[in-house]
């Protein structure tokens, strides 16, 4: 399925800099933005995946998210929880992709065969050897889950701590705790159901 | 009721585990934890359910992950263009005078010339003499920081079970228009360069700028011609199962030249035979770098080439 670019760093409405505002040499931020890049760019690309979007989507996805970065702090904003930051944009660009894929999905016949192909992974020699019973019962129990509890899920997986990921969803802290608590008991059920025969 | 008032609630216990409760109740529910075995049962099971997740998290978006160079290189790119223009607006008003706003652009696309690979800068100032052109806009690989190449996802059926024409779309013109400003030859000649995809969408290349560049025809040794022969012959292996998709992928997206010597075990492009067809087993050197047109099939039908029916040419340029 191909998909028009879109620009989403300028859909991000930042204000235009003044000189004043800018308080660092660009190439600094430049090396930091970079820097970044490298640290984070394998779980935003996860947590983007998650999402259902292509790889193709997620690499971009993560190049605005990083450009908007680079934006951000040559305007000498906020430095507060930056990983915070970054996965809060991700998480707002890949929903915004979703919903353009959707509507051209809708245009254009989706691709079936492709969403089939990602569902029905196979598992990996690994998977098979320990435990892929257990691991393909979780992953039907995981698609059953509320996105809400999907996403906090898949953001503490990714080291994210309870405040960071209530910002990034922009819900309450009792929220994530219970969101967490609620996702874990479920899949710990059908766990004990796969072990006990249930 | 008061079983769970005895015990650690389950909240309480992943909190315990994610370090998120406050000091005092930590305290109290490690002591509780030392005490009790069923709780501490109950902890031991939320672990292994958070690790189970975890590997499905990670077994299922893990394998999807494409290697960081490429993308690293557009950031850096793309990062150096924001900076530019960024710093060309905080420039006194005396120095945009003597320097105006594209001569930071003109300095970059010089730096950029001068430490591209030795391959394409031989190509480059072979056809000064013959084409009117800037040196940049000849190259016979693509600039790896404007074209690293972009993939969709698609399996070994789809890659094999479609015909080359289904794939392939006349690239729309805005954004051939796109390629061809981002490389700095917005005024090409539609005779002189062809916007190729980087990775074939035979193999999987998506219509993507990243994947877009501008490939001439007319280079003497490694152009157009022979690229669609190194796509043709990735896609019989990948489809006869000796080569792995994304290794195809990865390998043409590198380096293409590397990956036609590699695949066709030539330092120089092969002939085609009579009937258009490769043979990479050809050592004829009287054939080398000799690439036909057309090609007549196996029915003695005549068959376009290849170009003409992706059309990808630059019409209207």
């Amino acid at each position: 399925m191909l998909i028009p670019p879109r620009n989403f760093a300028a859909e991000l409405s930042f204000p235009i800099p003044t000189p004043a505002a800018v308080s660092e040499k660009p190439c600094e931020i430049e090396c930091e933005v970079i820097s970044l890049f490298d640290q984070f760019r394998h779980p935003l690309l996860r947590y983007v995946l998650s999402f259902g979007l292509s790889v193709h989507d997620a690499e971009e996805v993560a190049q605005e998210v990083f450009l908007a970065l680079f934006r951000h702090l040559q305007r000498g904003k906020s430095r507060r929880n930056l990983r915070g930051w970054i996965f809060r944009v991700a998480h707002n660009l890949a929903l915004k992709q979703r919903a353009a894929n959707k509507k051209l999905h809708a245009a254009l016949d989706d691709d079936a065969t492709v969403v089939q192909a990602k569902l029905d992974a196979t598992p990996n020699p690994e998977e098979q050897m320990t435990s892929g019973q257990t691991l393909q019962r979780l992953r039907t129990v995981l698609r059953a889950l509320p996105e809400q509890d999907r996403c906090c899920l898949a953001l503490r997986a990714e080291g994210l701590r309870y405040r960071e990921i209530a910002a990034t969803l922009g819900i309450s802290l009792g929220s994530v705790s219970f969101s967490l608590t609620r996702s874990l008991a479920r899949l710990g059920s059908a766990e004990k159901g796969l072990r006990y025969g249930r | 009721m008061a079983d769970e008032e005895l015990h650690v609630s389950d909240q309480d216990l992943l909190h315990a585990a994610d370090g998120e409760l406050p000091g005092g109740r930590t305290r109290r529910v490690r002591a509780h934890l030392a005490a009790c075995w069923f709780c501490r049962t109950r902890l031991a099971e939320l672990e292994a359910t958070i690790a189970d997740f975890v590997r499905v998290h990670r077994s299922t978006l893990d394998p999807q992950l494409p290697c960081a160079a490429g993308p690293r290189a557009l950031l850096k790119s793309r990062l150096a263009h924001a900076a530019t223009q960024s710093g060309v607006a905080r420039w006194p008003k005396f120095l945009q005078f003597f320097f105006p706003r594209g001569s930071v652009a003109y300095v970059a696309v010089a730096l950029l010339f001068l430490t591209m690979g030795s391959l394409p800068i031989i190509q480059h100032f072979a056809l000064l003499s013959s084409s009117p052109l800037h040196p940049i806009e000849s190259a016979a690989v693509p600039n790896r920081t404007l074209t690293p190449g972009a993939t969709r996802p698609v399996s070994i059926n789809d890659v094999c079970s479609i015909a080359h024409e289904e794939v392939v779309r006349e690239v729309p013109a805005a954004l051939r228009q796109q390629v061809l400003h981002e490389y700095g030859i917005a005024y090409a000649r539609a005779q002189d360069y062809e916007i190729d995809f980087l990775i074939a969408p035979r193999l999987g290349g998506a219509e993507d700028i990243h994947n877009l560049w501008p490939e001439p025809y007319t280079l003497p040794t490694w152009n157009a011609h022979v690229k669609d022969a190194l796509e043709e012959h990735l896609h019989q292996m990948v489809c006869q199962g000796s080569l792995d998709l994304r290794a195809a992928q990865r390998d043409i997206s590198t380096d293409w030249i590397a990956a036609y010597k590699k695949y066709f075990h030539t330092e120089r492009p092969l002939a085609t035979s009579a009937a258009g067809e490769f043979d990479p087993a050809d050592p004829a050197p009287e054939n080398h770098g000799v690439i036909s047109r057309a090609r007549i099939d196996t029915a003695g039908q005549f068959v376009r080439p290849r170009r003409q029916i992706a059309s990808y040419a630059l019409a209207g340029t």
